[in-house]
């Protein structure tokens, strides 16, 4: 069983076709990278995974460890082990990083039927990720994005990626953005995340992550469906000739 | 049916008949005497009573609502001085306050305050003393309240008035020079119409720091005036409310900067769930002359429901030319994106929700423990 299946699927927002027939396979322990021109749907590929509102799926499937994930709420599909990193990781001043790791974390543990992690035990945890993310040491205890440069913002998802080890994680663009410095710790967090037992989507408009994060497998969608699957050099031959050749 | 105006004046009627409080003899009750005769009460619709029904907290002091406890329970430090206003000691101390720290044609229903006046504690805070422990306004005895706070020079302490229940309530405050003040309000929800009125003055160097905590009630107007009236004096408000259900909470703010120097920083953060009112009006005022000063003003709402209700509205009134003010004001929804990013963290929609509301008040809260105890957050 594929840890990811999507079939057929089709999307709508507003009412308007965005995804028009997806197919894709994952399986445990592989990277894929989906690529495309902007406009070709990858955001809403990420968004309607993760159950943004507003995304309609109108057919198709999509199951993760073989459970329909079109019903679940977004919290539910979290419970069940899918990530989204945010393209735009959303500012929220107030609440701390310490306060919404913590929440997010007892919310698992309860899913599972565990009992949430002591506080120390959590800070212990939260601090060797942010340590691994070259966080400051105050990083808890700031505000959930709150005035982080574009580059913490992402570093921030990948932190709570590795805090929450989720079965797939699905990650939206997380490469924009981000210095040569900061793209390097991103790589290092997905490669220390990476495992037999869980599988990484790379939704990317350049091939420069994949330098440090090597794909398995290769997608290029465009006008709403995958129009070319290949392996990493398919990534390499986009770099060098564009989108334009691969048609609609 | 009988016009509110009528209200007002059969109130005023009503009360000058009875004739005033016998409580604290000594209080000089002429003026409000006087403003019930010339009928100057506040009539529905006046304009500092736009979005608060006077005639209903009228009603209110008509029939008696509240009924009061039976003793002062005024919790202090050793070092700090608190009579009954009964004892003509409460006399001397108003003395040292000096002149009054608001205007009565400004603050109209004060004149009830004074006529029916039943309780009442007056506190002084020796000079240089520095009280570890806060003085604590539990309750006391009556409907109608006042309290005379008189900070000696370089005294510090803490103030804190604990949710009790009143029709109205005065707060005299006097900071004097390089003393230090912070006061806490905490206002519990409930089902009683109460007004009150904070009036400070704050002199050379003094601070006064206010941290207002609220969930609103039937009806609650808290009047804050402060006036920063010494070079350097420095005034801190700060306000965080939450309202559900009906509730009710009109905050009318007026910082004066009367001479130079001063600074001045308001902060409020507010919630209106269900069909609940919640009022803020700031204004600043700096005085001619009143130089270099530098007051901000910053209101956020958040409209937790279509049929909750919000007015924010910053008013700055500013006759010197060397001075930094800044103010702004936003009321927004609870942001979906926001309680989405929460959810696809395996956090549920209601508790994305309650922490988003508590980050977004926790700007205005500096006693995360009082607001929690108080039910203001979760």
């Amino acid at each position: 069983m594929s840890l990811l299946r999507i079939e057929d699927l089709h999307v709508e927002v507003d009412g308007k076709p965005i995804l028009v027939g997806i197919d894709l396979a994952v399986e445990a322990g592989e990277v894929h990278a989906v690529m495309g021109p902007n406009g070709s749907g990858k955001s809403t590929l990420a968004n309607v995974l993760a159950g943004r509102p507003g995304y309609d799926v109108v057919r198709g499937s999509m199951t993760v460890d073989g459970e329909d994930v079109r019903t679940l709420s977004p919290e539910e599909r979290s419970l069940h082990g899918l990530f989204l990193a945010f393209q735009y990781p959303i500012e929220i001043p107030g609440v701390s990083n310490m306060e919404f790791l913590k929440a997010a974390v007892d919310a698992h543990a309860l899913g599972r039927g565990e009992e949430p992690p002591t506080a120390v035990d959590f800070v212990k945890r939260a601090r060797v990720a942010a340590t691994r993310l070259q966080f400051d040491p105050d990083f808890l205890k700031r505000g959930v994005n709150d005035g982080f440069s574009g580059g913490e913002k992402k570093r921030n998802e990948i932190l709570q990626m590795l805090i929450l080890e989720p079965r797939l994680a699905v990650l939206d663009e997380t490469d924009s953005g981000l210095d040569i410095d900061a793209l390097q710790v991103v790589a290092d967090g997905i490669n220390a995340f990476r495992a037999n037992s869980n599988a990484v989507v790379l939704v990317t408009h350049y091939q420069r992550l994949l330098n440090y994060v090597v794909p398995d497998h290769v997608h290029v969608l465009a006008d709403g469906r995958i129009v070319h699957s290949g392996d990493r050099g398919l990534a390499l031959e986009l770099e060098e000739r564009g989108y334009g050749w691969l048609g609609g | 049916m009988a016009g509110s105006a009528a209200d007002a004046a059969a109130l005023a009627e009503r009360i000058l008949a009875q004739g005033p409080s016998s409580y604290a003899p000594w209080l000089d009750r002429g003026p409000h005497l006087d403003l019930l005769e010339r009928r100057a009460l506040p009539e529905l619709r006046a304009e500092a009573w736009r979005h608060t029904n006077v005639a209903r907290w009228y009603e209110a002091v008509l029939h008696g609502t509240v009924t009061p406890v039976s003793s002062h329970r005024v919790e202090s430090p050793a070092e700090v001085e608190v009579v009954d206003f009964a004892d003509p000691r409460a006399a001397e101390l108003q003395q040292l306050r000096g002149e009054e720290t608001y205007r009565l044609s400004a603050q109209p229903i004060t004149a009830l305050n004074a006529l029916l006046l039943g309780a009442g504690a007056a506190i002084r805070v020796p000079a240089g003393s520095a009280a570890s422990d806060p003085i604590r306004i539990v309750d006391l005895p009556a409907a109608y309240q006042r309290i005379l706070v008189i900070i000696e020079p370089d005294a510090r302490v803490e103030l804190i008035e604990e949710p009790s229940t009143y029709t109205h309530r005065l707060v005299e405050v006097v900071v004097q020079p390089g003393g230090q003040l912070v006061h806490r309000r905490h206002q519990a929800a409930s089902s009683h119409l109460e007004c009150s009125l904070v009036a400070v003055r704050a002199e050379s160097g003094a601070h006064y720091e206010l941290s207002l905590l609220s969930l609103g009630s039937d009806l609650r107007r808290n009047d804050i005036v402060a006036s920063l009236a010494g070079v350097g004096a420095n005034v801190t408000l700060r306000g965080a409310w939450r309202l559900d259900e009906s509730r009710h909470l009109d905050n009318q703010v007026a910082v004066h900067h009367r001479v130079p120097g001063g600074t001045s920083r308001q902060t409020y953060r507010g919630v209106a769930a269900d069909r609940s009112r919640a009022v803020l009006n700031g204004r600043i005022e700096i005085a001619p002359g009143a130089q270099q000063s530098d007051a901000t003003l910053n209101t956020k709402n958040l409209l937790a429901s279509d049929a909750a209700e919000v007015y924010a509205k910053p008013e700055l009134e500013i006759y010197a030319n060397d001075v930094k003010c800044s103010h702004g004001a936003t009321v927004g929804a609870i942001d979906d994106d926001a309680v989405h990013y929460f959810r696809t963290r395996g956090i549920d929609e209601h508790t994305a929700r309650t922490l988003f509301v508590r980050g977004f008040l926790r700007e205005a809260i500096d006693d995360l423990d009082a607001a929690q105890m108080l039910g203001l957050i979760q």
